[in-house]
């Protein structure tokens, strides 16, 4: 905690003192010198598919751009912005990272994020953004600016077992829609099976607040107003209550809460709330084991779901204007229709360009062998910003409300009362 | 002659080795639990290390086709042997560091008389209670500065004094019998000659005993090389085992292998020193 405040501190004091936010010099139109960028990267962090796919992906760009040299810092998920934060304060200026979108205000207002329409042209801006998900563009912005653009990213899907709907008696090609739903699912699968029924990956350390958001916000709830938060409000507290209903009915297992991921790849959990780029690790966990389903997260009745993010953006940090153009087009090309092609069928993240998504040049191959994919890819019509937390203590607000989640859910007070006692705690904290 | 023999004490005499036996027996039984508590974890990780990705979570005792292909995984996907390498250098390097400035400092606290050396000696103690977590950020600012950043050498150099080898040398200096030392200047030996030639040959239990401890915990080490390394081929052995643990899911086939090669050195290490390193702690805890 103190090692976090005092690097927010130094922080902020270096990125203030050191760069004038919105004066940009103008960038070149090209890469014409030898340039090198240094990229932050999660994915190269990891010894699995996402390490590898990036490896493509930037051996790819430089290919293509010979005079960039793409120096990459490695760094895992949950240390990331503290190795950026660390490397400003100790006057190494990043120039591109991927980071998580929970730090996307954080970012863009203490440590000196580059908007890009301050770097770029407005009509070449324009011009690489088209084709894009509206939706999905709005994932990284601040302010009606765009600090980061999407890059590896997923909404919440539900994974079933096919083999445990079938011993429980309910159809595995009819799944769960809404959450009444995976209550009788959940609650049928517990009886007669004696296996786990239902649980979301939303209440363990590295699981983030995008499942739990996008459950809340199906509901039409929201976790913060401005600077007000509201997570203990009227709808967004329902749909907390309804999970600990679910509990309460032994529809909704209890388990350790960062288990759920694991429980349900051994087979031992009937449905399983998501993202996408766990699939390839389910795939092969069921080979020869159980039969893996997917569907589109539950709703509540008929209200029309959220799906919310989870996953990174790209930042730039450059305040070269020669880097910044590398970082740029090193941008453009993270996100072209050729890199989502290999983003999305390697890794297993949403494309942020639908047009590829049935082009033989592109995806259309392994959409067609792959038709699971396609319940995430129909959620990205109704694609909903994960909100993030403004102010230093972001963390910390984010953190008291998922302690507070997991209470409620898990816990023998009223769930209500206990999200309203973390909610006004953690309003002091709030700007 | 002969003796009588009360009843009581005869019931006594029989009862003693039964009671005796059964207590041996309550002993043994309580440390083959213990041993089999230690030993299992151990076991599952190789038997774990050995089964395919569709059988990983299965809870058979042994895997029904057992294959080396996690290992072949581990070492194809990451720079395993360098990094294996890497923690090596980096472990000695710190144990012999630590060793060498703990023996300079407890010397020079134990043996020279000077103003404050209790406050000092206090210092050092009290440097104890400070986690690394709060030194880190200035660490990592002094080695960016000094382009140590993503070397070993920034690796080793924050950790070549500790406290903790500073006292424990410091203890055990302090019972080294004085006539000794003062003996060996009275027939013209300068410090650095008394410290080599007198007392570290004569510190064998404690300078093992603190080898082994800092080898291990340098080996063990993890945010001070998460932050300081850049490129895994760079970096240790424990980054190697976190990067298993990824977004798409953990890689617990690989993980346990790549967990079974890191713990090998160790292992070996503690067997062939087991007894020099049980009685040296045993030595000091009598002290």
């Amino acid at each position: 905690m103190l090692r976090r405040t005092t690097l927010k501190l130094l922080a902020t004091l270096t990125a203030a003192s050191m760069f004038p936010f919105g004066a940009f010099a103008e960038m070149p139109a090209t890469v014409d010198k030898p340039v090198t960028i240094s990229f932050y990267n999660y994915n190269l962090a990891s010894a699995g598919i996402g390490s590898e796919a990036t490896k493509e992906l930037i051996a790819g760009f430089e290919k293509k751009f010979p005079n960039v040299k793409v120096e990459t810092i490695a760094v895992p998920s949950n240390e990331i912005i503290n190795r950026v934060q660390a490397d400003i304060v100790a006057g190494k200026q990043p120039d591109v990272a991927q980071l998580t979108f929970r730090d996307l205000i954080f970012i863009a207002s203490d440590l000196g994020g580059n908007a890009l329409e301050d770097m770029v042209k407005p009509a070449e801006l324009k011009d690489h953004l088209a084709g894009m998900i509206p939706k999905g563009l709005e994932l990284g912005k601040v302010d009606g600016k765009t600090y980061g653009l999407a890059y590896t990213f997923s909404t919440p899907v539900l994974y079933y077992n096919g083999d445990l709907f079938k011993q429980a008696g309910l159809d595995p090609n009819n799944p769960p829609k809404t959450w009444a739903d995976v209550n009788i699912a959940g609650k049928a699968i517990k009886e007669k099976t004696g296996k786990n029924g239902f649980f979301p990956g939303a209440y363990g350390p590295s699981d983030g607040t995008f499942v739990y958001q996008a459950i809340v916000m199906s509901n039409g709830g929201r976790v913060r107003d401005g600077n007000k938060l509201t997570y203990a409000d009227k709808n967004a507290a329902e749909a907390v209550k309804m999970l600990r209903d679910m509990v309460d009915s032994g529809a909704h297992a209890r388990i350790d809460p960062a288990s759920g991921s694991d429980t349900f790849a051994a087979g031992n959990l009937g449905m399983f709330v998501y993202t996408t780029a766990t699939l390839g690790a389910y795939k092969k966990a069921s080979q020869g084991k159980f039969d893996l389903r997917i569907a589109p997260m539950p709703s509540f009745g008929e209200k029309p779901t959220a799906p919310t993010n989870s996953g990174s953006a790209l930042f730039v940090f450059s305040k070269d204007p020669a880097k910044q153009r590398a970082a740029y087009e090193l941008l453009k090309y993270l996100t072209s229709k050729e890199a989502y092609t290999v983003i999305t069928s390697k890794i297993g993240y949403l494309p942020l360009r639908l047009d590829i998504v049935d082009d033989p040049n592109y995806l259309g191959p392994w959409v067609k062998e792959n038709p699971m994919f396609r319940a995430n890819l129909e959620q990205l019509n109704r694609l909903t910003a994960n909100v993030a937390f403004p102010g230093p203590n972001y963390r910390q607000v984010e953190k008291m409300m998922m302690d507070s989640v997991r209470e409620a859910v898990f816990g023998k007070g009223d769930p209500v009362a206990t999200l309203k006692a973390a909610q006004d705690q953690g309003q002091d904290l709030m700007p | 002659m002969t003796i009588d023999v009360s009843p009581d004490l005869a019931s006594l005499a029989t009862a003693g080795p039964k009671a005796g036996h059964a207590r041996r027996l309550a002993v043994h039984a309580v440390m083959i639990l213990l041993s089999f508590l230690s030993i299992f974890p151990i076991y599952w990780m190789i038997v774990t290390s050995l089964r395919p990705e569709n059988e990983i979570f299965s809870t058979s005792l042994w895997p029904s086709n057992p294959s080396l292909e996690n290992y072949v995984f581990v070492l194809t996907r990451i720079p395993m042997i360098g990094m294996l390498i890497n923690t090596t250098i980096v472990s000695a390097a710190t144990a012999l560091l630590q060793v060498v400035t703990g023996l300079f400092a407890a010397y020079a606290l134990v043996r020279w008389r000077m103003r404050l050396s209790g406050v000092i000696h206090g210092l050092i103690a009290l440097s104890w209670l400070v986690p690394f977590q709060v030194t880190m950020i200035p660490n990592y600012v002094l080695a960016s500065r000094l382009g140590l950043l993503d070397t070993l050498t920034g690796l080793i150099v924050p950790n070549a004094a500790h406290a903790f080898a500073i006292l424990l040398l410091y203890n055990a200096m302090r019972s080294f019998p004085t006539e000794i030392l003062e003996a060996a200047r009275i027939d013209g030996a300068r410090s650095w000659k008394i410290l080599w030639q007198i007392v570290v040959p004569n510190m064998g239990a404690p300078i093992a005993s603190l080898s082994i401890i800092a080898f291990i915990s340098a080996w063990n080490e993890y945010f001070w090389p998460l932050l300081l390394s850049r490129k895994p081929e760079n970096s240790v052995v424990q980054i190697g085992l976190q990067m298993f643990m990824t977004q798409e899911g953990n890689l617990w086939g690989p993980l346990m292998a790549a967990s079974a090669l890191a713990s090998l050195p160790i292992l070996i290490i503690y067997l062939v020193l087991q007894r020099h390193v049980i009685e040296s702690f045993m030595k000091s805890g009598i002290r």
